[in-house]
């Protein structure tokens, strides 16, 4: 891992519940960095992640909301977060009974020290 | 999008791949060039030339990876400013196929690399049991077989995809 991104990898990793994150390019949807579990699909989520976030920003700009700037998806075992600086997206993956707010802070404190 | 192939057997994990991975061309051919199926594409000389330029590609890939690697190249990718081209090597028990995918800002090479991967297994799958032949590629039948390809490929499109399919036009 490059030391910067793996700096943004790990504090976020620090986090309770907090299962796995990755930095991903927006547009390619392709890894550049990744803090997970061994069995985690890193490829997979970098790609799903990355079309997913790529759209809801492009939802936002069409109801003239703006740039959407932190995504929260949630799913029946847990959530994925994801915040972008540029063309990149940190994405996160968390147990059930994380912190959101506390996460959202972090991840987008975590997208602004990438720019 | 619809299939046009001359294998039935490939039309269920293509059509999969092509919907999946939001390909806007999609290209299955033998490694000596010969289409199996196509997908998007509206004219056969289209069809003929992107699997003599596909199959060129791979094979120089892979001769470029067994010099420099030990083993051959699987998967190629070129970003072009608006579409872009992924070419790789699905393997069978019948023999290797490449499919070139082309895709746009719809989708992403991450996307198309996931799906491949799933098409792979599921082409695999599919393939039905036959007796492998040791009749060469490279055939005094080779132009015969290749213009049989086209036609069976391009009859099944004809037959399949409705005329005012705005699909069509992908090529032009």
């Amino acid at each position: 891992m490059s030391a910067d991104y793996a700096d943004v990898l790990e504090c976020l990793a620090r986090n309770r519940g907090v299962r796995g994150s990755l930095i991903v390019s927006q547009t390619d949807g392709l890894v550049i960095d990744a803090n997970l579990r061994i069995g985690q699909r890193g490829d997979h989520l970098a790609a799903f992640a990355a079309t997913v976030y790529r759209r809801t920003r492009a939802a936002a700009g069409a109801a003239d909301l703006g740039t959407a700037c932190f995504l929260q998806l949630d799913a029946q075992n847990g959530y994925i977060c994801a915040a972008g600086s540029g063309d990149l997206v940190i994405v996160v993956v968390t147990d059930p009974g994380v912190n959101v707010g506390l996460l959202r802070a972090e991840l987008l404190r975590a997208a602004k020290s990438l720019r | 999008m619809r299939i046009a192939t001359g294998e039935p057997w490939v039309d269920a994990p293509l059509q999969r791949f092509v919907d999946d991975a939001r390909a806007r061309l999609a290209l299955l051919l033998h490694p000596s060039g010969q289409v199996l199926a196509q997908c998007g594409f509206t004219r056969a000389v289209d069809v003929m030339s992107a699997c003599a330029l596909a199959a060129a590609i791979h094979a120089a890939a892979a001769e470029l990876g067994r010099q420099l690697d030990g083993k051959p190249f699987r998967e190629l990718h070129h970003a072009g400013l608006e579409r872009q081209l992924h070419l790789a090597q699905a393997d069978t028990a019948y023999g290797s196929y490449i499919l070139l995918t082309v895709f746009d800002s719809e989708s992403s090479i991450g996307l198309v690399r996931v799906f491949f991967d799933t098409f792979a297994h599921a082409l695999a799958a599919a393939t039905p049991v036959m007796q492998r032949t040791s009749v060469p590629v490279f055939g005094s039948d080779f132009e015969r077989d290749l213009s049989a390809s086209l036609d069976a490929v391009f009859r099944v499109g004809a037959r399949g995809r409705p005329p005012s399919d705005p699909s069509a036009d992908e090529s032009s």
